[in-house]
């Protein structure tokens, strides 16, 4: 009670105080002493670890699991692309000038791409209002050959690497034309569904999981809205066949072998109207 | 009561609105994902959904209510005005700005994240500036909460902190230690991505410091259930509290080991050694305590009260219990469904069993158990406790007031049990749709459906709530004020300081999560990992 004086007061709360971090103190040392000492060194051994470095990969100071050996891959990489997305490259797409870009699109790539980046040819892809990222990545395809095509890959190698984000970042600041909302809404029921729920029991993804701004495709996907229809048909065809396999884990590749030559042209249609 | 029931109203109204709609949502999403709905919303919709789903339920109605008992706790435990009114309802609107912040962009289809949000996904800034928003706003309630203590101990030195206050002071604290992961995660990494500043995010920090978070925070919201068990349900029940004791040791123990836990939810995460996940798994182990020291402590409290009621033999004093009350069903169902949950939460925390059902619905359907189940179930009891005393109305009868309660524990059982069956055959989370065309994935459909109905008597009995709530205010004027806590066997006359106050367990817990956070999230300073690209979803 309030009486009671202070140092009675202090006298009483003191085994409180002691015995509380006691008990703390006793449990984490049970776990340090088990978790960090005991099981890995045991473990480690039926695994070949010594107990160094058992305990250091059970702190995590050293990769790797303490219970067994580590599996080491030495099968050299070969990337179907050379393009790595990192922070470097993140800055160099960041700082791009499409200013200098719009100069390089005049002197090199308006005579098939336009301008504006509305093609001429329906084998050309429109570029108006493409993701900077895909633009630079194909791009750089081209340069290291991951991918290739007769004026493209000439075309690419003699550009340098600023000027490439440069032309990627001009192109992707170009405003796309408004959808043609009456050809979408003539588009099949079927192909609908492909786009936005896919066919699961053929293991084909939904289009839309990647090819619409904001949902959760990888950074160097293409938008297709109001791409050409030929365009799109060429290349769905080519992955397909493997022809072109510039695609990070084959995952178009794998996708495009499994649709029909319908279900192509008629997602190709679909994405020339535009689906916003 | 002293002029706070429009404070306290205005939190629970807010709460239970989001509560309302979460349920619409949840039922649409559950109706989608089985064989009755497939292929009638896209993907897109399910994760808005989803979405809007987890956070009206894990921070709108969680929050407010949390802050909304909070006030009225420390208005009627501690018989006195409320410290710093003006700054309560400040915090208030903040909270609510902070919620419209966060709903037009879900709402727009620009913060598909979840409620977790997923790093390196990103929605727009406006979603998470929201979040800090309602965090901040917790924070000033936490304050007020600390400040009222300290005021009433100013003003009765020496006498023991009235036990609902000191379990709710217990949870600010906590909440104070818990918001720091997340608040350093979303200012320090996401924000600045959302907002462009930067393109890629460590990935393992963020999902480490939202760790630190994760686990606690299920505790913030806990609390409540937990207080009304030891402070109002022995008095529903015409009995009186086993021990008080018991109580502050409760609150303790889960302001002390909630914290240095949440590694449990990265056992499958590579980021960290095994070593300092067995430290906290064993941590982990630790906060059954409480749980364990509860049912005990409530079981004797309702023991007594039985007995008193004429009770005799070894289970006579449990058919002697006002089960009519609804605080007494609810505590009663509530058991039950913790008995289940918590069963399901120890297969959680064990290493090797949780990587067998680490990304299955089994999880999913764990926390709806515990905290939909368990923890709601109790928010309702506690809304029809004090609901009188806010609007000085009685309940005209108390018939659908059980029903409502008895339609949540069934429609929660009927939707769960089935779900953690299908986590079990390996069902994932997570995902907007499932092939039932499958043969594999056909045989998960008619479990599915049970689920889905017991979803939908959870959507009735949650409009049942709320119709019961609007006829309260309509209801005969309250003829006399019942006491509302419960009176310990033994009232405490004096507690040692440490049960009296927060002090020794902050440094208890500083030290803790020194030794298990310490490294494991030094190593990220020490050896950068690679970051993985922000990939926004708006």
């Amino acid at each position: 009670m309030s009486d009671t004086p202070a140092s009675e007061l202090h006298e009483l709360d003191r085994p409180w105080r002691i015995w509380a971090s006691v008990a703390v103190m006793v449990i984490l040392l049970i776990g340090i002493l088990l978790g960090v000492i005991i099981i890995p060194v045991v473990q480690g051994r039926n695994a070949g670890l010594d107990a160094y470095t058992a305990i250091c990969r059970a702190l995590g100071i050293i990769p790797g699991s303490p219970a067994r050996q580590q599996i080491v891959d030495r099968t050299p990489p070969t990337p179907v692309s050379q393009v790595t997305w990192t922070a470097d490259v993140l800055q160099i797409l960041a700082n791009a000038n499409p200013e200098r870009g719009r100069a390089k699109v005049l002197e090199v790539c308006v005579s098939c791409h336009g301008e504006q980046g509305v093609s001429i040819a329906p084998e050309f892809p429109h570029l108006a209002g493409q993701s900077g990222a895909a633009i630079y990545k194909q791009l750089h395809d081209y340069r290291t050959g991951s991918r290739t095509h007769q004026l493209m890959t000439d075309l690419a190698k003699a550009l340098e690497e600023p000027a490439i984000a440069d032309v990627a970042a001009y192109y992707a600041a170009q405003p796309k034309r408004n959808p043609n909302l009456a050809t979408l809404a003539e588009s099949p029921k079927p192909i609908v569904r492909l786009v936005e729920l896919g066919d699961p029991s053929r293991n084909i993804p939904p289009c839309a999981s990647c090819h619409r701004p904001g949902s959760g495709g990888p950074i160097e996907t293409p938008i297709l809205s109001e791409q050409g229809r030929d365009y799109i048909v060429l290349q769905m065809k080519m992955y397909a066949s493997g022809e072109r396999r510039n695609d990070v884990y084959g995952r178009m590749r794998t996708i495009a072998a499994k649709l029909t030559p319908a279900e192509i042209d008629g997602l190709a249609a679909y994405y020339r109207a535009g689906f916003r | 009561m002293r002029n706070v029931e429009r404070l306290c109203l205005a939190h629970f109204w807010v709460a239970f609105a989001a509560f309302v709609v979460a349920c619409v949502l949840g039922t649409w999403q559950m109706w989608v994902r089985s064989p009755l709905g497939a292929h009638l919303g896209t993907p897109g919709q399910y994760f808005m959904s989803v979405t809007a789903h987890g956070v009206a339920m894990a921070y709108v109605l969680t929050t407010f209510f949390i802050m909304g008992f909070g006030y009225f706790v420390a208005v009627t435990a501690l018989d006195r005005p409320l410290p710093g009114k003006q700054w309560a309802w400040s915090a208030f609107w903040m909270a609510i700005i902070g919620v419209v912040m966060i709903l037009v962009p879900i709402g727009m289809g620009q913060a598909t994240v979840l409620f977790t949000f997923y790093p390196p996904l990103t929605a727009s800034p406006w979603f998470y500036i929201g979040l800090v928003l309602v965090v901040v706003a917790s924070w000033v309630w936490c304050i007020l909460m600390l400040v009222a203590m300290r005021e009433w101990k100013r003003e009765n030195p020496g006498r023991p902190v009235p036990l609902a206050m000191f379990a709710t002071v217990a949870n600010a604290v906590m909440w104070l230690w818990t918001t720091v992961g997340v608040a350093v995660e979303l200012l320090f990494q996401v924000i600045p991505a959302s907002l462009g500043l930067v393109q890629t995010i460590d990935v393992g920090l963020s999902r480490t410091l939202f760790s630190w978070t994760l686990h606690a925070i299920v505790y913030f919201w806990l609390m409540p259930a937990y207080i009304a068990f030891y402070t109002m349900v022995p008095r529903a029940a015409g009995g009186r509290l086993y021990s008080d004791t018991m109580g502050r040791l409760t609150f303790i123990l889960f302001l002390v080991y909630s914290l240095p836990v949440g590694m449990h939810h990265l056992m499958m995460d590579p980021e960290h050694g095994n070593g300092t996940k067995f430290i906290q798994m064993l941590l982990t182990a630790f906060v059954s305590i409480p749980t364990l020291l509860t049912i005990f402590t409530i079981t004797a409290s309702l023991e007594i009260a039985g007995r008193l009621r004429g009770g005799r033999g070894i289970f006579g004093w449990i058919a002697a219990l006002p089960w009519q009350r609804p605080a007494v069903l609810a505590t009663g169902l509530a058991f039950v469904m913790l008995g289940f949950g918590g069963f399901g939460g120890l297969i959680n925390m064990g290493y090797g069993m949780n990587a067998m059902v680490h990304n299955t619905s089994w999880v999913t359907a764990h926390f709806h158990l515990i905290f939909g189940g368990s923890v709601v179930i109790m928010y309702f009891a506690i809304a029809y406790e004090i609901w009188p005393r806010l609007t000085g109305r009685e309940h005209m009868s108390l018939a659908p007031l059980r029903l409502q309660l008895w339609l949540w524990f069934i429609g929660m059982m009927v939707m769960t049990l089935p779900w953690h069956w299908l986590g079990l055959q390996g069902q994932w989370r997570r995902v907007a749709n499932f092939n039932y065309a499958d043969p594999l994935i056909a045989g998960w459909g008619p479990w599915v459906i049970v689920s889905l109905a017991g979803g939908v008597v959870l959507l009735v009995s949650a409009l049942l709530f709320a119709y019961n709530l609007f006829v309260l205010h309509r209801g005969p004027s309250m003829a006399t004020g019942r006491q509302l806590y419960a009176l310990a066997v033994h009232p405490p006359q004096r507690v040692p300081a440490a049960l009296n106050g927060f002090g020794l367990w902050n440094v208890l817990v500083l030290v803790l999560m020194l030794l298990a956070y310490g490294y494991p999230l030094a190593q990220f300073a020490i050896t950068p990992s690679p970051s993985a690209i922000v990939h926004r979803v708006y």
